[in-house]
């Protein structure tokens, strides 16, 4: 660890008081860009990421980190008090971002003139550019069709606003008043921060402070070395799981973890995954990044209040083979690596639950399901309804996985309302698929089914996974329910199935779309489960009749009650005839190339 | 005689207010959790005594209650039907979709069952558009066979909440009137009348919390006016809503989600009433009782109306006054962390049982109590006598926690009173700082039991002064609910343009609001000299999400001219709350008109019996920690201390229902008002 080597401590009150306040400032932080965003995927989907950092750009509070060296570095180390940065390059700043559509802010905070931290914040625009509404081309071979790239420039240099940058930039894009409102949001957000750091400068000393930020990180690696000891075993555990395709008609793609323990040292190696995609599904991810989500993994499975920062860092080796689906060669295109970067954490909760049941989530829907419907109005004024769809969170030690919510934290769904106030769409239909949870002791969430009738001529993008390879379920859990898409003409009744991955589909007024996504593996055995809770989830028209029985060994009276005897007959029956659950229940075998391997 | 009674966890306070003789009484009792109405109704019965009057005399009650918030708490309410628009019927239990952060946060997230049951849910073919057009006719036959499907299962209520009932209710009216003829007795709220307001998922969770807590609201209130006419009573009852405002014991059975922050209510209103009379226009209300603390922001006399809060993980769309809650308070647990060794307090508390440790009811582990127990904050006798703290207790459970952490028991004592501080200033921080306002300019009301122990050190955190301790801080609230006004709002939601915006169509609309609310204030019989009417848009950038309330004069509505000084206002408004504004359209959303009934101050004439001679106040001298070093630290009663005493810190004053801290380099004296107000010695005087 770089620690500085100052010999002054901090009393631990003082310490729990700045890290505190730190956490009060993070979500102020969120708060202000909520507020003044103008896109609803920011906005009422809170897809945007605040941290703030020491003064060696080491993330203290927050949920990304890391990448700000690597500013420092390529501006040697010309950073002024009212310098803001802004980027969105994934090659260009390492990986910090992921594609095209984030862009992120950063700025240094001075305390009387010396450097004293960072803040930092990244969201997702509505559109950057490129060859579809959305910036986000399913069939991109390359990041040159994805929108406008911006290297880590200066948008404003001692305080002074670079308007030629900020032309540039919203010039590129099909929504340039919700982006130059967002961005200002990003903005304010970071200003927030600086001037609670400089408020605390002021309290506390700045020396004190600074210190108590290098102990934040020791205290949070300390914790970290005490559950890697325990938790993580030396012997080396695999775990594999694949990504559908990658809209270009190539996959299954594998992606393969393996997990060891040398010493107090966790190596998560990444070997054994496929090479890079043709198509956009290649997540560019930063080594710190890696880091970070196993260690928030870690921390949010054992004990939620630990403060995550980069101070556990040193204690995570990472590999990631050069050319592969996770750290892919210049210009592969990005854009939809969410399907890889959640495969991602899909491998870490297999990896991890193998041995520890306090880790053993399932997989969840698998991806950020996208609906994007743009066109031209009666009145000739261009719209974009960009919607973020969520599907079933994975069962999970604590209970029942969430059916239709947000695997991503704090998202939360526009309402419909809101969406038929704004956009010539009329959704017909909102609710839960029947039997995508996966069953189990606690069952998986299942997936939801929304219908938008289009009442505009126009083109449709989609993205979503999960559509071949369902997400599994852990300790004799059963797999969940796969997506599916499915468009309906005007006048029609017959649908007919499009792909999960598909761009400018075109459109007419009256058409419908229907937009299945996935539902979320089971965790424990399905015939541990109360009958009476089965029962009342097939009167909730969650789970059918013939899967209470089949998968749950329940046995319903005429009106959906449980009928206990019944039940208790089939299920001694059943669990004789099967035996011990398996650990993990895929529901998918791979084909022959990736199986001989 | 008007009498306020505020129902707490612990105790049920009232105050007794004889406008003719200018005098209060005050009294308490146990609350009786199990039928609040019990304890009510034996404070009237002491207060009575207290004060030697018949029960006769008493000619007003009003009333904040906590009926219709435990019971969405506790998840204790009554079954509730819901009717919503075929397609649909998952709304509450898809929610938001929402899940916690950080990354993985759905691994700990715990959701309770929504209050209305899928079994209990009916999809009704029907559908209205965002402007009100019908867009599939209501199929009456297939609703009718629905209703009398779901209406005999043995659904208490009935919740009708149907997409974009806010633009056009005719089909909601249509239901309630096939129910209204086949099922009379069955009690229904349409979302167009509860919150006729955009966002499906809010819109019927707050019909639907309606009726959840509505019959138990219904029995409570029935009962409460039964026994009090048995006991001779003949006063009306009214009760406070959660935007502080009064409504008749009718209106409350009717609309009860609209009294889900009746509780708070009262200290906000007192907080208000304080800084009219006592001359300070910015205040910070500051309640930290045994679990929780709430805070709210006075300025100019007036708290904001805040359109939502949330009870439990429910979010309800009702006017409240903006009270920001966290969980700490004087019952909160301090430990330290297994894997950090970082020391936490809250937000586990002790409760009432087994309370702190000093409390000797069998808690083990330190709190907050305890730690100004170990301090000499807390004398080791309370209430009067009543209360006798186990202060070595205190200490071994303080000491234990600062072994894991090696610090001292003091130093330990110390830091969980700092950390517990610390929480609550992000609490005070996010009402002020994060909304544009400098806390230094406001002073801070320290009430509650536990308030003024630390409200001084709040205070130096910052740099609001004074604090002022009102002379009965136990009471406030019931004193707040004394001086409410009737109040009500009335909204219609209206999304447009304001870009090519025919303006006739914003005054028609207030025209329409504007009669409803004279209708309302007749009802409530209030007098047209103490009526009034204000009038705002809730306006916000095209495509924003929240939108800002812009107050519109009554001269503006009634002129029916150009909008461009209310648009000039928001612009103006957004960049003071949010630092920037855009040269985008701006956005219409909903008109909203408020009537306020005025209601009489409490006038009360002081005793000018105390004399300004502190040394006559002194109770004993005793060690207190300050500094980091113990101080003899005089402890003064608060009753012996006469208007325009003052009082050096260190120092202690105890009193029947609080404890005041007075830090070194600090001073208080008593106002003419009876108020301690506490000052930093460096401000001069």
């Amino acid at each position: 660890m770089t620690n500085a080597t100052d010999t002054t401590t901090v009393d631990p009150i003082t310490l729990d008081i700045i890290e505190n306040a730190l956490k009060n400032a993070r979500y102020e932080m969120d708060g202000v860009v909520v507020r003044i965003s103008l896109s609803p995927v920011i906005r009422e989907q809170h897809d945007e990421f605040p941290m703030i950092c020491n003064e060696r750009g080491q993330m203290i509070v927050g949920q990304f980190g890391s990448y700000i060296p690597s500013v420092v570095e390529k501006f040697g180390g010309d950073v002024n008090e009212g310098d803001i940065f802004v980027w969105n390059d994934p090659y260009a700043s390492k990986g910090s971002i992921s594609h095209n559509n984030d862009w992120c802010v950063m700025l240094p905070i001075f305390h009387e003139k010396v450097l004293v931290g960072f803040s930092s914040i990244f969201g997702h625009m509505v559109d950057v550019g490129g060859t579809v509404p959305g910036s986000m081309p399913a069939n991109a071979r390359t990041i040159w069709e994805e929108g406008l790239r911006v290297p880590p420039v200066k948008i404003y240099s001692k305080g002074e606003l670079n308007q030629g940058v900020l032309d540039i930039m919203l010039n590129n894009s099909r929504t340039p008043d919700m982006n130059r409102a967002d961005l200002m949001a990003l903005i304010a957000g970071c200003r927030t921060a600086g001037t609670r750091v400089k408020e605390l400068c002021d309290r506390f000393g700045r020396e004190t402070y600074m210190t108590a930020c290098d102990m934040l990180l020791a205290r949070t690696r300390e914790a970290m070395r005490v559950v890697i000891r325990k938790y993580i075993p030396e012997e080396p555990v695999s775990f594999t799981d694949y990504v559908d395709d990658d809209g270009l008609g190539n996959g299954p793609f594998k992606m393969t973890l393996t997990i060891s323990r040398r010493g107090d040292v966790a190596v998560f190696d990444w070997t054994g995954t496929d090479a890079q995609a043709e198509g956009p599904i290649n997540f560019h991810i930063h080594e710190g990044l890696c880091k970070l989500f196993f260690g928030v993994y870690m921390i949010m499975s054992f004990d939620p209040s630990v403060l995550f920062n980069e101070g556990f860092y040193d204690l995570f080796e990472i590999v990631l083979p050069e050319g592969s689906l996770l750290n892919p060669r210049f210009p592969a295109a990005l854009s939809n690596r969410l399907n890889t970067h959640t495969r991602f954490f899909d491998c870490q909760a297999g990896a991890l639950g193998k041995f520890v049941p306090q880790l053993s989530m399932a997989a969840g829907y698998g991806t950020s399901p996208h609906f994007i419907f743009s066109g031209t109005d009666k009145d000739n004024k261009y719209f974009q309804l960009m919607e973020l769809l969520f599907g079933g969170v994975p069962g999970r030690p604590k209970g029942d996985g969430f059916d239709g919510h947000a695997w991503w934290p704090l998202f939360s769904a526009t309402p419909i309302e809101y969406i038929e106030n704004y956009y010539p769409v009329l959704i017909e239909r909102y609710q839960p698929i029947q039997d995508s949870g996966g069953p189990g002791l606690h069952r998986g969430g299942a997936g939801i089914e929304k219908v938008y009738r289009l009442l505009e001529r126009g083109q449709v993008s989609i993205h979503d996974d999960r559509e071949v390879v369902p997400p599994w379920g852990i300790n004799g859990g059963l797999h969940g329910g796969t997506s599916s898409k499915w468009v309906i003409k005007n006048g029609e009744t017959e649908p007919t199935r499009i792909p999960s991955k598909i761009d400018n589909l075109k459109v007419n007024p009256g058409d419908r779309v229907v937009f299945k996504t996935a539902g979320s593996g089971g965790w424990g055995d399905p015939l541990e489960r109360a009958a009476e809770i089965v029962a009342r989830d097939v009167r909730y028209g969650l789970v059918s009749r013939e899967q209470a029985e089949k998968s749950y060994g329940v046995i319903l009276t005429e009106d959906n009650e449980a009928d206990l005897a019944a039940t208790a007959k089939l299920r001694d029956a059943t669990k004789k005839e099967r035996g011990e659950p398996p650990a993990f229940d895929f529901g998918y075998t791979p084909p022959e190339r990736q199986a001989a391997e | 005689m008007r009498l306020g009674v505020d129902v707490g966890g612990t105790f049920t306070d009232l105050l007794l207010h004889d406008e003719k003789g200018r005098r209060t009484f005050q009294a308490k009792t146990p609350s009786t959790p199990e039928d609040q109405s019990i304890g009510v109704v034996e404070g009237v019965k002491l207060i009575c005594e207290k004060a030697g009057i018949s029960p006769a005399d008493i000619d007003l009650i009003l009333h904040g209650t906590t009926v219709a918030t435990n019971a969405v708490l506790e998840g204790k309410g009554s079954r509730v039907g819901l009717l919503v628009t075929e397609g649909f019927e998952y709304t509450l239990h898809l929610a938001k979709a929402w899940t916690p952060g950080p990354l993985f946060g759905w691994i700990n997230m715990e959701k309770p069952d929504p209050l209305a049951s899928l079994a209990d849910t009916r999809g009704i073919p029907e559908r209205m558009n965002a402007r009100g057009e019908v867009v599939r006719e209501l199929d009456v036959a297939a609703a009718t066979a629905l209703i009398d499907d779901l209406c005999s299962s043995g659904i208490e209520a009935l919740t009708i909440s149907l997409m974009h009932s806010y633009a056009n209710a005719a089909h909601e009216r249509q239901l309630r009137d096939i129910v209204a003829q086949r099922f009379p007795d069955i009690p229904v709220s349409l979302s167009s009348e509860i919150l006729p307001e955009f966002r499906e998922y809010d819109r019927a969770i707050t019909t639907v919390m309606n009726d959840y807590v509505r019959p138990i609201m219904k029995r409570y209130l029935s009962r409460i006016e039964d026994r009090l006419a048995d006991n001779g009573v003949t006063a009306r009852l009214h009760i406070v809503r959660s935007d502080g405002g009064l409504m008749s014991a009718a209106a409350a059975s009717e609309r009860p989600v609209h009294t889900v922050l009746s509780g708070p209510a009262g200290g906000v209103t007192s907080t208000m009433m304080l800084s009219r009379r006592s001359g300070f226009p910015k205040l910070l209300a500051f309640d930290m009782g045994g679990t929780s603390t709430d805070v709210a922001v006075i300025i100019d006399g007036e708290a904001t109306i805040s359109r939502s809060t949330e009870v439990g993980m429910f979010p309800a769309k009702v006017p409240t006054l903006d009270v920001r809650s966290v969980g700490a308070g004087g019952g909160s647990i301090a430990d330290v962390s297994e894997l950090t060794g970082s020391l936490r307090v809250g937000p586990r508390s002790a409760g009432a049982r087994p309370g702190p440790v000093s409390y000797g009811r069998g808690g083990t582990e330190p709190a907050v109590s305890d730690a100004n127990v170990v301090l000499g904050y807390l004398p080791p006798v309370l209430l009067g006598g009543e209360m006798k703290l186990d202060v070595e207790g205190a200490r071994k459970a303080v000491a234990n926690v600062g072994q894991q952490i090696g610090l001292s028991p003091e130093d330990a004592a110390k830091g969980i009173i700092d950390i517990a501080n610390e929480v609550m200033l992000g609490a005070l921080r996010v009402i002020t700082v994060q909304r544009g306002l400098d806390p230094r300019e406001f002073g801070l009301v320290a009430f509650g039991g536990a308030g003024p122990l630390h409200g001084n050190a709040m205070a130096e955190l910052l740099g609001c002064y004074p604090v002022l301790v009102p002379p009965n801080p136990g009471v406030l609230c019931a004193l707040g609910f004394l001086e409410a006004d009737f109040r009500n709002e009335f909204v219609q939601t209206y999304i447009r343009s304001t870009v090519g915006l025919d303006p006739a169509e914003v005054w028609s609309r207030f025209a329409e609001l504007e009669a409803k609310a004279q209708t309302w204030l007749t009802e409530q019989e209030v007098t047209e000299a103490d009526a009034s009417i204000t009038y705002s848009l809730d306006l916000r950038y095209e495509q924003q999400g929240f939108e800002v309330a812009v107050p519109v004069s009554a001269a503006d509505v009634h002129n029916k001219g150009a909008l461009t000084q209310t648009l000039a206002d928001f612009h103006d408004i957004h960049e003071r709350l949010y630092g920037v504004r855009f040269t985008v359209p701006v956005e219409l959303v909903a008109m909203r008109v408020v009537a306020r009934g005025a209601t009489e101050p409490v006038e009360e004439s002081f005793a000018e019996a105390a004399s300004t001679d502190v040394k006559a106040a002194i109770i004993e001298t005793r060690p207190g920690y300050f500094n980091g070093a113990w101080q003899d630290t005089v402890h003064y009663d608060r009753n012996r201390l006469g208007v325009g005493s003052r009082v050096e810190g260190p120092a202690i004053i105890r009193q029947y229902d609080t404890t005041t801290v007075l830090l070194p380099a600090h001073y208080a004296e008593i106002d003419a008002h009876g108020n301690i107000l506490i000052w930093p010695v460096s401000k001069g005087n």
